[in-house]
């Protein structure tokens, strides 16, 4: 065929296929995925796929958090995320003989029904100088933190501000979740004590210094069933952002505070002193606040507070790989194989068909299993690959061979013959252009097949966790429980993220087949 | 020289064989070596808690050459003094013939293949043969009702219904289900699909009642286009085309005629669906808690049941084997131009 001529048939085809819809809009809604698969590094960060297992990087978002937009379609307003970064904040430097004490303030709007699940603290820094008089090396003494919640004014309360925290020392970089701190719940417990919402066995003297009060406070919790009981199974947050007195200003039972919160809705003055002992200097320049909301984002998160949305981005991109190379290589050694094996005849035929028979005659996905558990339990991407291409062709291969053995039996392939064309003549000059049709519709409409083979090997948890694949994600989902759980954000959208991508191809697929095989055309 | 309808059944069936035990001898010689990782580790374990039970008795440590010959005794209890491809010959061997033993972690309460087999199997038919049966029903009677009027709102449904549910992940679909009827809607508890077993009939159907829903409307849409697609073909015939000018009624054209021509693709395609459907699928029933043949196979895989994975895997490889013989003959036998054609090159 000449170039021409090539450019030719282009032309004509793709006259003919602007004309088919369905095949256009699965075309342009493949150019949108190619381009999302593209971009998605500069959409979010282009380390995800190293984070996406460890857990650090998304510590600080909600766990199982639906979407924000729930709040339009339900009577109570669950808190979104609030970040408060350094510029957010009122900072104050003050010297205290050799100690620093730095203030930094700022004020959370709570105005939800139910208030956020935790705060976390990250990126406090602190950089120590070391007299060079002392040889002996000393271990760099911690930063100490403690802040200060002053609550909008509820009637009926005599103390409104709440201490969170309380000269706590602060080591490393790591992130301060202060729903998990004891410490918070020591003194939130302790801050409802002083405001009467529960009595004490014994009253607490009140010439004690605070830490040893508090710890005589925990002593008695655990020696109360009851008191114990609602210490173990209070929500922080819930104490700190709720209602703890009724309308009339009487202070609440302590068991509706902790089972039946209600938010106390206004502004919440938080007040966060770090005093650094001496030669030690703080750095707040990474310093974040993060009020954790109850949901989260376009589509919510999973049990390890990813993103979905992100995941389902960055899905795109091993959907699409996985899916045209898989289908392109199937289809095209498939068709090959077959129409030799329905050309050569005799026993070359016999041989290939009983080859063709024994791999189809291996169970599928059983063989798959059992290849990736010899690979390694975790196989990745070019491994899948080759997998699917090696349990895949031979579907491709019987249908090519009878499409190519009825072309044989017709009459002017023996009016070739006849005139003397070769072997090679005619299978590429009569048999493949016949075929090739359907090797092209057949390739995009592989592609699904492919998709949904990753999909099924992800969801046993048999590819590499590092891949970020929407079958995955339906692991993922399948171990947290989401569907008994009902948390639907983390079931629809991977899902339905392979029914879409498999319909573009289905789409693109059948238009293909429309346009280059007349005889559906005519029907 | 034409071949007799006879021997042309034959020459199927030894073909079949041959390809069945090549295939049970590559799956032994991989399933050898994955029991032979297994059994050594075994023995280890074995070897050491002599050691330790010796050491408390005799208050010494045994001597090098008792442990040698301990060692020695339990490799020879499981046959691992045997060579490699001795071992994979006898495995083959046993498994050709059905003698599929037990398993050494007990699977669906049993340590008997054959009987794990068996309830696998019960509740795969009972599940994936009814739903497969109903779509093929469904299937055929949307297929030819959309290939008569081409281009009308049945047949574009059905298309578009197609071209959507093929792309589908059919277990994904099931969890849908799950999420809708039992968490949202609560019209069936919650039990039914956290629990493998449940017991009564009443409880069974209704177990089976979505997985049932979720296979046949993941699947019919597609077998209704195929048989659209096949009998449009065969309508574009000059034979149809023949059979009209004649005057034949056009219900006779298409059931009669169209339909008769159609048949080899279509009765290939319902013997390897029926016959495929009893293999069950391990995702759908994983997510369903269904205990069939695909469970049984995962299961057996998360315990390392070697023998049930082998045995399963001999049962899926037999039913394939059996299918496509089956579609062979029956396609020569509906199609004579296939059979005279392979006549002719032999």
């Amino acid at each position: 065929m000449r170039w021409v001529d090539f450019k030719d048939s282009v032309k004509r085809f793709w006259s003919e296929y602007k004309h088919q819809k369905s095949g256009m809009f699965g075309l342009a809604l493949l150019i949108i995925l190619v381009i999302l698969a593209v971009a998605a590094p500069i959409i979010t960060n282009p380390n995800i796929p190293k984070e996406w297992q460890t857990g650090q990087y998304w510590v600080t978002n909600p766990k199982n958090a639906p979407p924000s937009w729930e709040n339009y379609f339900t009577k109570t307003t669950k808190a979104p995320e609030k970040v408060f970064k350094i510029n957010n904040m009122h900072i104050t430097t003050k010297k205290n003989g050799s100690y620093t004490v730095y203030t930094l303030t700022f004020t959370y709007y709570m105005k939800y029904n139910v208030p956020p699940k935790d705060i976390v603290i990250t990126g406090i820094n602190s950089t120590s100088q070391t007299s060079s008089s002392n040889n002996s090396y000393q271990p760099p003494k911690p930063l100490k933190m403690s802040i200060l919640v002053q609550r909008p004014p509820e009637k009926g309360v005599k103390y409104n501000d709440v201490l969170l925290l309380s000269n706590y020392p602060i080591t490393g970089s790591a992130a301060l979740q202060l729903s998990y701190t004891p410490q918070v719940k020591n003194l939130l417990f302790y801050w409802l004590y002083e405001n009467g919402a529960y009595k004490l066995p014994m009253q607490l003297p009140s010439a004690l210094p605070l830490e040893t009060k508090v710890n005589q406070l925990v002593f008695q919790l655990q020696m109360n069933n009851t008191l114990y009981g609602y210490y173990q199974s209070a929500d922080p947050m819930k104490i700190l952002f709720g209602r703890i007195t009724d309308n009339k200003g009487n202070v609440l039972p302590l068991q509706s505070i902790i089972y039946n919160t209600q938010g106390l809705k206004g502004p919440y003055k938080f007040t966060i002193t770090v005093v650094a002992p001496p030669n030690v200097t703080a750095n707040f320049n990474n310093f974040e606040v993060v009020m954790v909301g109850r949901t989260y984002g376009l589509l919510g998160t999973d049990q390890m507070g990813r993103p979905i949305a992100v995941g389902l981005l960055w899905g795109i991109r091993v959907a699409l790989a996985i899916g045209i190379s898989v289908a392109a290589s199937t289809v095209i050694i498939g068709i090959l194989i077959g129409v030799t094996s329905a050309y050569l005849g005799g026993w070359a035929d016999e041989f290939i068909q009983r080859v063709t028979e024994f791999m189809m005659t291996l169970p599928v996905l059983p063989m798959l299993i059992l290849l990736s558990l010899y690979l390694g339990g975790r196989i990745n991407l070019s491994q899948l690959v080759g997998i699917l291409v090696l349990f895949g062709w031979m579907g491709t291969t019987k249908v090519a061979r009878s499409m190519a053995l009825q072309i044989k039996e017709q009459t002017y392939i023996e009016a070739a013959r006849a005139l003397g064309a070769g072997t090679g003549r005619i299978v590429f000059k009569h048999i493949v252009p016949q075929l090739l049709p359907y090797a092209f519709a057949n390739i995009a409409l592989s592609v699904p097949g492919a998709i949904l083979s990753e999909a099924g090997l992800s969801f046993l948890g048999l590819t590499n966790p590092n891949l970020i694949t929407w079958g995955q994600m339906l692991n993922n989902a399948q171990s947290n429980g989401a569907t008994i759980n009902g948390y639907w954000w983390q079931v629809i959208p991977p899902g339905l993220a392979i029914a879409i991508v498999g319909l573009i191809f289905v789409l693109i697929g059948v238009s293909l087949d429309t346009v280059l095989n007349p005889r559906l055309k005519r029907a | 020289m034409a071949m007799g309808f006879g021997k042309y059944v034959a020459y199927r069936i030894i073909n079949a064989a041959i390809i069945l035990f090549l295939a049970v001898l590559l799956m032994s010689a991989l399933f050898t070596k994955l029991a032979t990782i297994q059994l050594t580790t075994q023995v280890d374990s074995e070897v050491q808690q002599w050691v330790r039970g010796y050491t408390q008795t005799h208050h010494q440590a045994p001597s090098p050459q008792l442990i040698e010959q301990y060692r020695k005794e339990r490799m020879h209890y499981y046959g691992l003094d045997k060579p490699y491809w001795e071992r994979t010959w006898m495995y083959t061997v046993d498994t050709l013939l059905f003698k599929w033993g037990n398993s050494i972690p007990a699977v669906f309460g049993t340590h008997n293949v054959k009987d794990q087999i068996k309830t696998a199997l019960a509740r795969t038919i009972l599940l994936f043969t009814t739903s497969q049966i109903i779509i093929i029903l469904l299937g055929l009677a949307l297929g030819v009702k959309s290939a008569q009027k081409p281009g009308s709102l049945l047949d574009r449904t059905i298309s578009i219904l197609a071209m959507f549910t093929t792309s589908l992940p059919m277990w994904w679909v099931g969890m849908l289900m799950i999420l809708l009827f039992v968490v949202y809607l609560g019209w069936l508890p919650i039990t039914l699909y956290s629990q493998v077993q449940v017991s009564g009939w009443v409880n069974i159907l209704k177990k089976m009642s979505l997985p049932v829903l979720t296979i046949v409307l993941v699947s019919f849409g597609g077998w209704s286009w195929i048989i659209r697609n096949i009998m449009i073909g065969t309508m574009q015939e000059d034979f149809i085309m023949v059979a009209r000018a004649k005057g034949v009624p056009e219900r006779k054209v298409i059931y009669g005629h169209a339909l008769k021509a159609a048949a080899p693709p279509i009765v290939t395609m319902i013997i390897f669906a029926m016959i495929g459907s009893l293999g069950g699928a391990i995702i759908t029933e994983i997510v369903f808690n269904w205990p069939g043949m695909g469970r049984l196979y995962w299961e057996a895989l998360q315990l390392n049941a070697v023998r049930t994975m082998m045995a399963l895997n001999y049962m899926f490889a037999f039913m394939t084997v059996f299918s496509m013989v089956l579609a062979d003959i029956l396609y020569g036998y509906l199609d004579p131009r296939v059979r005279v054609g392979a006549a002719a090159r032999s």
